[in-house]
């Protein structure tokens, strides 16, 4: 009989583990040393910059007749990039580009259009906030160059002229001083008028006289006022870029002074500043949407952001440059952090499952799923799993009566879990449950992983086991969505991967680790608090 | 709340939980260091198991037949047609998973111990579904046909509608703690705790029972048959901590629960051995492992 291998031999083996745990800590911050004091890495470098795929749908009803669209498409400036734009039309059309003075503007014709036809585009952009500091010495000038002179001037929605605006300026003294407390001046009485969700059109005098205005109705008199007070002025229409499905499009305002367009929204309270998410569509007193008058016409936006590594990174980080590599491979960035993220997200299990005590399916699986919940949202990435899971058992319920072997029944089981994500999406989009059809993004391996694992569980009899372990999951999943979905993480982890070792050192640490699991704190209470002294005593 | 109220008391009793040994504990200290993990097989697969067992003068139960692959089951279903009590194993299943207990033979077929008709068809099919593994999460198993036990009648008595077994825990050969597992009928008449068995300890040394706990409360009785289960003497007590040290010393495992039944014509007999034996025993003896440990003059990390 070979000798079981004795404790001496396990000491050794923890004194060797001190020692690797020692190492994996200390290598990290060596590298990570020698990166920010040598080759002066900045954490801030590896922070993501948004980026925003912004499609313009519009839709109407041609009645087979010809028909005329146009709108304005994102201009590139200094703050505002255009990484493509695609415009998107049916064959009926004929798409054609133009620059209208500041703007840049697509057309469509079309003849013979048919009803509920679609058209539009769509532009990845990339946008940078702004912000400016007015100084207190800029003067407003008695004369302006002259091709300020339209900026200057009343137009029929924006009466600079009318005497009522004229003298609201006067009397929130919007003509003294610099500019910088001029604007401050009107834009603050501005601000305060009460703000009322209406969609159309309102002129500055409007504003003035019903105290409540839309957005565009305040843009339109803190223009109107801003000209009147001798400072060049104009409107800026665009969309707020927020994820999701919308209809709302914003106006706010430029201001000439000290040599620049100075940008202010009296409605969202920006003061000489612009933050990242504001796409310019166009300059001055515009419409939108421009259309054949006699048709049905509806539009809407809908926004994905996603993050990209900036190109700041791409530059600065030339030891182990992850991004680059996945930007040669074409990789989406995406993919790089939940990669980089798995092995914190393993770590979370680790924890719960050693420390806590909850049971899970495998170690890699919450992670994974948490990974895969990136897609849909955690949300709906908890649903998905549990509705997979609930169709697992009535999966089950209809197959036990056939007294089938395992690995057919397992291979049903697979066919059953694709049948469940897809016919849960078509359900869901014909129902119109836009986020339920995410369903269709999960990753199927993870997923049939998941149910395989469940279905073990299950019929081995113990059905209320398997909702145990899945509970317990799920819970697992939510954990380690927080961890790998923190921003802060993801920067510490892109920038210095080589802290992942730490996470190994943990491992390590919890390989040892012989401590009482919280669960094990109730599950031997009775034992801890002497339950069986008596009779052993006794004995 | 209950739950915050249970931790806070667990934290005050902390200090106490130093006689228990925890799941971690118990896979790092005990099972990862004295057993290595391809031994495991010696205690995980039953036919091996036994003969190692057999090889060490152990008394097990007596063979009938083993099998292995499709093409023999026609034979294993000849050699049983109208034979009598027996049991069907997969070799390498656990917690009782796919063991058919057969009682009398009856025209076509058996008499389950469950009392229900089985005919050579569904014998049939089970012996395949053993052999293609479904009751060991691997691709195939062997079968394994041994005769049935007859409990000795203390055992017949806590419980008649299963079989009751002894499982003492070993380290390097040293006995630790032990407990017998009488199964109920909520149980199904398995001797699994977790599935509603009876937990009865006893003292090592003189095979008297002190301490039994059904569903996590500490009963004197069973709760089903009212038969006492505290203060019993346990048969053949002597013989069954012998057959225990002996089984523990035939497999090269250092680590390891020894499960025994005492069948009432041949005594003691080990049933099955147990690499990675679990932690629920402590709550039956009311008494940490590492409090057993420290008296068998064992220490462990």
């Amino acid at each position: 009989m070979p000798d079981a291998p004795n404790k001496a031999n396990t000491k050794q083996k923890s004194w060797g583990v001190g020692w690797l745990i020692a190492v994996l800590l200390l290598l990290p911050l060596l590298s990570a040393g020698y990166k920010v004091g040598v080759l002066h890495y900045a954490l801030t470098d590896a922070l993501p910059d948004d980026e925003y795929s912004v499609t313009v749908s519009m839709r109407l009803d041609g009645r087979g007749e010809r028909a005329k669209v146009r709108t304005f498409l994102p201009v590139e400036d200094s703050r505002q990039k255009v990484m493509t734009l695609t415009p998107a039309s049916s064959a009926a059309f004929r798409f054609s580009e133009s620059n209208e003075r500041d703007n840049r503007v697509g057309n469509w014709l079309g003849t013979e259009v048919s009803d509920g036809t679609k058209l539009g585009y769509t532009a990845v952009v990339r946008l940078l906030g702004q912000r400016f500091e007015l100084g207190p010495d800029i003067e407003v000038p008695k004369e302006h160059a002259k091709g300020l002179a339209k900026y200057l001037a009343a137009e029929e929605a924006v009466q600079s002229d009318n005497a009522e605006i004229v003298a609201l300026m006067k009397q929130v003294q919007g003509d003294r001083g610099g500019a910088r407390e001029r604007i401050q001046r009107m834009f603050d009485t501005v601000q305060k008028l009460k703000f009322r969700p209406f969609s159309g059109t309102t002129d500055a005098l409007t504003a003035l006289r019903l105290g409540e205005a839309s957005c565009n109705g305040k843009s339109r008199l803190l223009v109107a006022m801003m000209r009147a007070s001798g400072i060049p002025a104009r409107l800026v229409g665009g969309v707020v870029l927020e994820s999701g499905k919308k209809r709302t499009s914003h106006q706010w305002v430029e201001a000439f002074a000290g040599g620049h367009w100075v940008p202010f929204d009296a409605t969202n309270r920006h003061f000489a500043e612009l933050p990242a998410n504001y796409l310019v569509l166009y300059r001055g007193d515009e419409t939108l949407f421009r259309h054949t008058s006699d048709t049905n016409f509806d539009y809407g936006f809908e926004i994905v952001r996603r993050q990209v590594p900036a190109e700041r990174t791409l530059t600065t980080f030339p030891a182990f440059n992850v991004w680059a590599l996945f930007d040669r491979l074409g990789l989406p960035f995406t993919l790089l952090q939940t990669v980089l993220m798995l092995p914190l997200g393993a770590l979370v299990v680790v924890l719960f499952r050693n420390v806590i005590g909850v049971p899970t399916f495998g170690t890699f699986l919450p992670a994974l799923i948490a990974a895969a919940a990136g897609e849909t949202g955690l949300f709906w990435g908890i649903v998905a799993v549990t509705v997979v899971m609930l169709g697992v058992v009535a999966m089950r319920a209809a197959l036990n009566r056939f007294g089938l072997l395992m690995s057919p029944t397992l291979a049903i089981l697979l066919a059953c879990v694709v049948f469940m994500m897809l016919g849960t999406a078509m359900v869901a989009e014909h129902l119109g449950l836009q986020e339920l059809t995410r369903l269709a993004y999960f990753p199927i391996a993870v997923m049939a992983i998941a149910s395989e694992r469940f279905y073990l569980i299950v019929s081995e009899g113990s059905t209320k086991k398997a909702f145990k372990h899945l509970a317990g999951t799920l819970l697992v999943v939510a954990a380690c969505h927080l961890v790998m979905n923190s921003i802060a993480m993801q920067v510490l982890v892109s920038g210095f991967p080589e802290f992942l070792l730490w996470a190994i050192a943990a491992n390590v640490y919890l390989g040892r680790w012989v401590g009482v699991r919280v669960v094990e704190l109730m599950r031997f209470k009775a034992v801890a608090a002497g339950a069986g002294g008596s009779h052993v005593a006794a004995h | 709340m209950w739950l915050l109220t249970d931790l806070a008391e667990a934290f005050r009793n902390r200090s106490r939980y130093g006689t228990l040994v925890g799941m971690n504990a118990r896979n790092v200290a005990l099972v990862r260091a004295y057993n290595r993990r391809e031994d495991y097989l010696f205690a995980d697969d039953k036919i091996l198991c036994k003969s190692l067992l057999e090889q060490g003068g152990v008394a097990v139960p007596p063979t009938i037949a083993t099998g292995e692959g499709l093409r023999d089951i026609p034979r294993l279903l000849g050699l049983l047609r109208g034979r009598s009590n027996f049991v069907v194993k997969p070799a390498s299943g656990s917690g009782g998973d796919g063991i058919v207990v057969v009682g009398e033979a009856d025209e076509g077929g058996w008499q389950t111990a469950k009392g229900r008709f089985m005919d050579e068809a569904e014998l049939g099919r089970h012996l395949a579904e053993i052999v293609f593994g479904a009751f060991s999460n691997d691709l195939e198993d062997r079968i394994l046909i041994e005769e049935r036990i007859v409990p000795h009648a203390l055992f017949a008595e806590f419980f008649s509608g299963g079989v009751s077994d002894i499982r003492i825990i070993l380290l390097e050969g040293a006995p630790l703690m032990g407990m017998v597992r009488i199964p109920t009928l909520a149980s199904g008449g398995r001797a699994n705790l977790h599935q509603g068995g009876i937990g009865v300890a006893m003292d090592l040394a003189t095979g008297v029972t002190f301490r039994a706990v059904s569903g996590g409360e500490s009963v004197l009785r069973h709760p089903e048959t009212g038969g006492a289960l505290i203060g019993r003497q346990l048969p053949h007590w002597e013989q069954t901590m012998e057959v225990a040290r002996l089984a523990a010393a035939s497999v090269p495992l250092g680590y390891v629960g020894v499960d025994i039944v005492v069948d009432a014509v041949r005594g003691p007999l080990v049933l099955e051995l147990n690499a990675r034996p679990g932690l629920e025993i402590q709550n039956i003896n009311g008494r940490g492992l590492r409090a057993a440990l420290a008296g068998a003059g064992k220490e462990v990390a």
